[in-house]
């Protein structure tokens, strides 16, 4: 329909040179449905065995912002280990299935439902994800202490970054995932990179002062 | 005139007759009779001179309740003038001999008076040479006591040669001392002295006595009894020499007035004369150049003797002027250009840069205890104190780390964050703020217990009602706050302290079948909960199986 549409107008453009030209059409943004044809898309996120029964305790804190506010379908797929999002007819933009796709990753990596969250509501957070071996190749107990040091006793390491970053930190084994803004991101994940390489936390602690004093002043 | 002193005079010479007689011994011990002629002796022949010395104070010889020393003294009074006149007279007649004759007919007349006074008194000066012959080594000027004695005689014998004279005193110049006459005579005199000086001059240059005198006795060996001594010399003699001039004098024939055969020996003489005048009193003069000592003469006049001392003046000037200057005048003079040890003759003026070392004494120290004490009492130690920084600007909040989880998800920190940005004031709390008011808080409930401590008067604060105080403490405790140690325990009321009901008991006491009955009862109890959790549990699980079904569906 749009195609013909077009090739109807460019005609009458050329028949009406000597005359006045004819009112430009308004088109109306597309829908989320409209866009691929009218037809639904889908997403889907595999679950992992070990966020499976987390998954299920906090299966309502999940399913009712989606379909609430974003207006996504969402659904569980048990057999499959699946959660699968699907786009409805009054889905407002279709940027909602991939944050909501987003939203369900995160979980699934291992970040709170509460963090998680935010990327619902706002746009610049991401998620970045890497891991020890791609710092420093560790082995056997060296690989355990690097993992030590970036938590801390009793995780306070890793919450004074993420206090100082705002952000959130996943430590998963081998893998690092960080949630955040750009910036932030960057902070946190330089410090770790330094934790993993050896510094102590106290250094860390310092640099991290520094560098979020002059975050914050610079705003 | 003649006929009294005629008479005086043989009145005389019976006393010296007397004073002769008495034998030497009897001199030794003082006698009243010897002393009393020896006066009246000595008081005649000073009425005699008194003739020749018209200037001397005394008229005559005050000898009653005088002693000894008081009538040599007046005698020395009339005797002193009358020796320097006579010496003029001497010389006079050295220069000019033909007066002498005129003389020698006066004499005459007198000639035997004095032939025998003069024996008389030869007897006596023989005995005095014997006596000094013991000073013949002796050089020191003035012999005070032979001279005295020489002096009597020698008043004496001038009173002769004055008598001779005719008396002639009194006026400087007459017809035997003329000013004009003795300056030639000066000259002439200086001029030989000088001829002979070179000749001396090297052994003379010492100045000292001994060489003059040693010379003076060459001289007079020489021409022993022939030397012409001129006039007595009160200072600087040999009495030698003396004794001699004195029996020439006495003696005095054609020759010696006009020794025209030994023309040497006036002018030997006049050349020791000289030399003994100049050493007598001028030798800083011996030195000088010969122009300067023919100056010498007493003839020039005022302005002459000024203009002769300032001409001296200034040849002295030139030559220093000429002369290398002294190493203190040298300005800038290093240890190497001055003489040794030379800097510390001189009164140098120089700066002393460093400042002198405080004289401690005892006011000093204590003045300085003083102020120690005073200090320490005070408490002012003048310690150096840091000087407090000021702060330029309010310090950074200094972000502490939190490191426990935090509270809040990352969207609600995201979304104060976005307030605190766009809407400052209706921001929430930040955690320091929160931390700020729990600080106050907690501050005034401590103020509130320290009051209530500390005040024997105490009302407390007025209770503001607020919402989130749920006390669940009694009312009593919360009004009343006793100021001294008691404890609340005492304000509960016993029901207050346990809630529940009556009868408890403990496990010994519990009877059997009361202990079945709270096994029962728990039993009971526990079985409830059992089915409770069973049914929710199912509940849950109904609910999944429907949830799972209608999806496959």
């Amino acid at each position: 329909m749009q195609s013909s549409m077009d090739v109807e107008t460019v005609p009458s453009q050329l028949q009406n040179e000597s005359g006045s030209l004819p009112p430009k059409p308004l088109f109306e943004p597309l829908k989320a449905h409209e866009m691929s044809d009218g037809r639904v898309q889908f997403r889907k996120v595999n679950v992992p065995p070990h966020r499976y029964s987390p998954l299920k305790k906090i299966w309502m804190e999940i399913y009712t912002p989606i379909y609430e506010q974003m207006k996504i379908d969402i659904r569980m797929n048990l057999k499959a280990r699946r959660v699968e999002l699907k786009t409805r007819a009054d889905t407002p933009d279709i940027s909602n299935l991939q944050k909501c796709a987003d939203f369900v990753h995160a979980f699934m990596l291992g970040f709170d439902v509460i963090d998680a969250i935010a990327l619902l509501r706002l746009d610049e957070l991401y998620i970045e994800s890497f891991e020890i071996k791609d710092v420093k190749t560790l082995r056997g107990e060296h690989l355990s202490r690097a993992i030590g040091r970036l938590s801390g006793k009793g995780g306070k390491t890793k919450f004074a970054i993420e206090n100082a970053t705002k952000t959130r930190i996943v430590i998963a084994d081998s893998k690092i995932h960080i949630l955040g803004s750009f910036a932030n991101i960057k902070i946190a994940r330089d410090s770790l990179c330094s934790l993993i390489l050896g510094s102590p936390a106290g250094k860390v602690y310092s640099k991290l002062r520094a560098v979020t004093a002059r975050l914050a002043e610079r705003f | 005139m003649a006929t009294k002193s005629e008479a005086s005079l043989n009145l005389d010479l019976d006393l010296l007759h007397r004073l002769k007689s008495t034998e030497p011994p009897v001199w030794l011990a003082p006698r009243a009779e010897l002393s009393e002629t020896a006066r009246k002796a000595s008081k005649i022949i000073f009425s005699y001179l008194r003739t020749y010395a018209p200037k001397s104070p005394l008229d005559q010889l005050l000898i009653e309740g005088f002693d000894a020393e008081q009538i040599w003294q007046q005698i020395d009074l009339q005797s002193q003038p009358l020796l320097s006149s006579l010496k003029r007279e001497v010389k006079k007649f050295e220069k000019k001999p033909e007066e002498i004759g005129k003389i020698r007919e006066v004499l005459e007349g007198e000639k035997k008076v004095v032939e025998s006074v003069g024996k008389v008194l030869e007897g006596e000066r023989r005995v005095l040479a014997e006596e000094s012959d013991d000073f013949d080594e002796d050089l020191d000027d003035g012999l005070d006591d032979d001279d005295e004695e020489e002096e009597e005689e020698e008043g004496s014998e001038g009173e002769e040669e004055k008598k001779g004279k005719g008396g002639a005193e009194g006026g400087i110049e007459d017809e035997f001392l003329k000013i004009n006459e003795l300056q030639e005579y000066l000259e002439e005199d200086e001029a030989r002295e000088y001829g002979l000086k070179k000749d001396s001059n090297d052994s003379r240059k010492k100045g000292g006595r001994r060489v003059l005198d040693n010379e003076e006795d060459e001289d007079e060996d020489e021409e022993d009894e022939d030397e012409e001594e001129l006039g007595v010399f009160g200072d600087s003699d040999d009495n030698e020499e003396e004794d001699e001039h004195r029996q020439k004098l006495e003696n005095a024939g054609y020759e010696d007035f006009f020794g025209s055969k030994r023309k040497k020996a006036p002018k030997k003489n006049l050349k020791s004369i000289e030399e003994l005048e100049e050493d007598s009193g001028l030798d800083d003069e011996e030195d000088e150049d010969e122009a300067v000592e023919t100056k010498k003469n007493d003839n020039l006049s005022t302005h002459e003797k000024q203009s002769e001392q300032l001409r001296a003046e200034i040849e002295k000037m030139e030559k220093a002027n000429l002369d290398p200057k002294t190493w203190t005048m040298q300005g800038e003079v290093t240890a190497a250009q001055r003489p040794k040890n030379s800097a510390l003759e001189v009164d140098l003026d120089f700066q002393h840069n460093v400042r002198p070392a405080p004289v401690i004494t005892e006011e000093f120290t204590a003045s300085l205890e003083e102020m120690i004490k005073k200090r320490i009492i005070e408490g002012q130690f003048d310690d150096v104190e840091k000087a407090a920084s000021l702060p330029s600007k309010a310090p950074r909040e200094l972000k502490e780390l939190d490191e426990n989880k935090s509270k809040k998800g990352l969207a609600e920190v995201y979304e104060e964050e976005y307030v605190q940005k766009t809407n400052p004031a209706a921001a929430p709390l930040t955690f320091s703020d929160e931390q700020k008011k729990e600080a106050s808080m907690l501050f005034k409930k401590l103020c509130l217990k320290l009051d209530a401590l500390s005040h024997f008067h105490f009302t407390p604060k007025p209770v503001i009602e607020d919402m989130s105080i749920q006390a669940n403490v009694p009312a009593l405790a919360m009004e009343e706050i006793a100021p001294v140690a008691v404890s609340d325990a005492a304000m509960l009321a016993p029901e207050e302290v346990f809630a529940g009901r009556g009868d408890v008991k403990e496990e010994a006491e519990l009877t059997k079948a009361e202990r079945k009955r709270r096994r029962a009862s728990k039993k009971r109890k526990f079985k409830a909960e059992a089915t409770k959790r069973m049914t929710a549990k199912k509940a849950r699980d109904n609910t999944l199986l429907n949830d799972n079904d209608g999806k496959e569906e």
